[in-house]
């Protein structure tokens, strides 16, 4: 640039300045395509998220049926029912929460039991790891509304596992009503079954801490004299004690919130054995021949939404102490 | 560059304006002219409805566009959304006596006193009223507060009856019965049973949905009940603060009675959804099933021939009140109108061509489901006689007739759902006695005389 060229440059610069309002003008365009991009997701947000939530809250409060031109407004007593007031629902209620709490921690528990061993003794072979990776985790791919019929063909009188139980000398292990409909077995069936569906995802969880080990640090222990117990008790166990604590809680906010598994395959019988608060929830909402129960149901999503958010304090808290 | 993020913005939210302006109608009521819509929940209807449809179009150029959506939970959900979007078909098919009042008191039904009061004298006389606004429902039903008494918010579409006992004749033949011969009685009943079930272990038992826990209330020990104790004891078994109620030593010999089904019931029949036990009947997994009038269309849906059915009402106990049990046809769906249609009167006149003997007439032998119109002489040339046979069982006298539809003595909150836990914990499961299940059932009746 010459001498002359720079001086015409600073000589328009200074007479003609770009001016503030048209600098505005760009920077409101710039923001307005900026704000056009994200509306979409902002209006899905405020429609599915805010707003639904906002209403189901409201909804809690008063006695609907879905379709009805007014809600009723009744203060807290969907909740006061649930918990105590009504005779007729609050013991069906605390026989739920009671199924749920078994089911949480039953899940949680047999998840780990089965989970950490099935990755430790993945972690510990080369060979056909890659191929039983992928069956051990065929469960999570396939779990779902079709599983869940073919489970209960399974599991009637004259399904596969009585057939199978009988052909192998364990007859007296068969169940006669089919282990759905027996209130003994029904529950403790379910249970299973839902470990079955969360094992995959925990052992790969396990598996990926298990591969984040230093081999470094359990070789020295097994040159230190450890043996195999004493280094899983130890040192590997201790590392794993964060990925524990998620999958622990992952199985319990899933249990707890989920009843599609229920629905389907007993709905609760016999008998009550395996109602859950999420499928009582459901039933309110939708099995009461179009009655004014929808306040009661969304109260008790609440309330299992409590207990939801008191799971997760204790989530953080665990995984605090950890760090 | 700006420009092409403007371009991209703009068709953005485009895409928002065209994905919100997508939820709007597309399913519901006709335009003014236009075809009509009907919704129903009854899968089995379908083609008959349509049938009917087709003869209904030949005689007034109107379509009509029929539309099924199973089950319940799934109708239930369908009627709260479309209600909020305004998108409600034409006509809907509904409960009787339940579902009709609260989706009219909601506001959502065309009250259609005027266009059918001159004509109820075509249904069965005890279905005629199953859709009117009275005071006594009006006290019970909370969506009905505002409502007119004497409004009719849906008319009788079909009608029947629960406590139907279907056998195989084959089994009946197999275990050395008589395939023609009804059980007189309760105790001949059992020892049928007990034929059955040794003729054929695991394929010779009673089914029926248990896993709809009311089914065995309502389909066996009422109807039991009621012809053991005759009508006033019955009652009196649900009376407030009563005394003679089911821990009553009345109550617990009908309890005792209905305990004695235990050892024959089908394996697994209490994880059996209705439609899965009938199913498992008609597949040959069992020698009875227990259902409703409305049963016989469904199992010959699933391949068993009506010719090899015996029908019979539940056979009432020895040194009972009744000794030939009769059933009253009640009211099971109606036909209602939507406040909502733009062409109410193309939508009454096919309410009324449904309702007609010729209309009822296509939809019954086409269903296999009893009509509510009276065919009288008719029936059988209409319906077919399977399914005019069972019309045997609704007349007789007053006093040996079990009517359903009479709810004037149960608590206004009364839910049957609440009765069958117990009895279910009693037979099959066997967990409870009769005089713990008497006891839980007095219970459930008073805080249902209770509730607010």
């Amino acid at each position: 640039m010459t001498a002359t060229e720079t001086t015409t440059l600073a000589a328009r610069l200074v007479t003609r300045p770009r001016r503030p309002t048209s600098a505005r003008r760009v920077r409101a365009r710039r923001a307005l395509v900026g704000y056009a991009f994200i509306a979409p997701a902002v209006v899905l947000f405020l429609v599915l998220g805010l707003y639904t939530i906002a209403y189901s809250f409201g909804l809690s409060f008063a006695k609907w049926n879905g379709f009805s031109p007014t809600w009723e407004w009744v203060g807290l007593d969907n909740y006061r029912d649930i918990l105590f007031a009504d005779p007729r629902l609050a013991p069906e209620m605390r026989n739920a929460a009671v199924n749920t709490g078994i089911a949480m921690v039953a899940v949680s528990c047999g998840t780990v039991l089965i989970a950490l061993p099935l990755a430790s003794l993945l972690n510990g072979i080369t060979r056909l790891r890659g191929t039983l990776r992928s069956i051990f985790f065929l469960p999570y791919v396939t779990a779902g509304v079709a599983v869940y019929y073919a489970w209960r063909y399974v599991l009637e009188p004259d399904g596969a596992v009585n057939l199978a139980l009988r052909a192998l000398g364990l007859g007296s292990l068969a169940r006669p009503q089919g282990f759905l409909a027996d209130p003994a077995t029904a529950l403790p069936t379910l249970i299973v079954i839902m470990i079955w569906g969360s094992v995959p995802v925990a052992m790969l969880l396990y598996l990926a801490g298990l591969q984040a080990i230093d081999p470094a640090v359990l070789e020295a222990a097994a040159l230190d004299g450890a043996g195999s117990v004493r280094r899983l008790r130890h040192i590997t166990w201790p590392l794993l004690v964060p990925i524990t604590v998620a999958v622990v809680l992952l199985g319990l906010r899933d249990t707890m919130q989920g009843f599609q598994i229920f629905l389907i395959m007993t709905n609760g019988g016999p008998a009550g054995h395996t109602d859950v608060l999420g499928l009582k929830a459901y039933q309110q909402a939708f099995f009461q021949s179009l009655s004014p129960t929808l306040g009661v149901a969304s109260a008790l999503g609440w309330l299992i939404f409590v207990a939801a958010l008191l799971l997760a304090v204790v989530n953080a808290r665990l995984l605090r102490g950890q760090r | 560059m700006i420009g092409n993020r403007r371009i991209l913005a703009a068709v953005a939210a485009a895409a928002l304006a065209l994905t919100a302006t997508a939820c709007g109608d597309d399913d519901g009521g006709a335009e003014a002219g236009g075809a009509l819509t009907m919704w129903t929940f009854k899968r089995t209807h379908v083609d008959a409805l349509q049938q009917a449809a087709a003869a209904f179009k030949a005689k007034t150029g109107i379509d009509v566009r029929i539309e099924a959506f199973t089950p319940d939970d799934v109708f239930t959900a369908k009627i709260q959304s479309a209600a909020q979007t305004k998108d409600l078909p034409d006509v809907l098919e509904l409960h009787s006596g339940g579902e009709d009042m609260r989706v009219g008191g909601g506001g959502l039904l065309t009250d259609l006193k005027g266009d059918f009061d001159g004509k109820l004298d075509r249904f069965l006389p005890s279905t005629r009223e199953s859709g009117r606004v009275t005071q006594q429902r009006k006290d019970s039903i909370e969506e009905l507060s505002s409502a007119t008494v004497g409004s009719l918010y849906s008319v009788p579409f079909t009608a029947g009856t629960f406590g139907i006992v279907y056998a195989n004749k084959q089994k009946l033949e197999a275990a050395g019965l008589d395939p023609a011969k009804p059980p007189a009685t309760w105790e001949e009943f059992l020892t049928y049973l007990k034929a059955t079930t040794t003729a054929d272990k695991t394929a010779g038992g009673l089914s029926l949905g248990l896993k709809v826990t009311q089914t065995g209330f309502n389909w066996i020990y009422e109807q039991l009940a009621f012809a053991y104790l005759g009508q006033q004891k019955f009652e009196a078994l649900f009376g407030k603060g009563t005394t003679a109620g089911f821990g009553s030593p009345d109550g617990l010999r009908t309890l005792d009675l209905y305990a004695q089904l235990k050892p024959y019931w089908m394996p697994g029949a209490s994880a059996l959804g209705i439609d899965e036990a009938d199913i498992a009947f008609a597949q040959g997994k069992s020698a009875f099933n227990v259902g409703g009038t409305f049963t016989l269309a469904f199992l010959a849906q699933n391949g068993m021939k009506p010719e090899n059915v015996l029908t019979f009402p539940i056979p009432p106990a020895t040194g009972g009140a009744v000794s030939d049990l009769r059933l009253a046809p009640l009211a099971l769906t109606g036909l209602s109108v939507t406040s909502t249609t733009t062409n109410k009167d193309a939508a009454t006149q096919w309410v009324d061509f449904l309702t007609s003997a010729e209309g009822a007439g296509i939809f019954a032998k086409a269903s296999l489901d009893l009509p509510a119109t009276d065919l009288g002489t008719q029936a059988e040339t209409l319906i077919g006689t399977d399914l005019a046979a069972l019309q045997q069982f609704f007349t007789g006298p007053a006093e040996n007739t079990y009517d359903a539809a009479n709810r004037g003595f149960r608590p206004p909150d009364y839910d049957e759902v609440e009765m069958g836990n117990p009895l279910l914990k009693l037979a099959p499961l066997g967990e409870a006695d009769a005089a713990a299940t008497g006891k839980t059932l007095d219970t459930v009746i008073k805080a249902m005389w209770d509730a607010k």
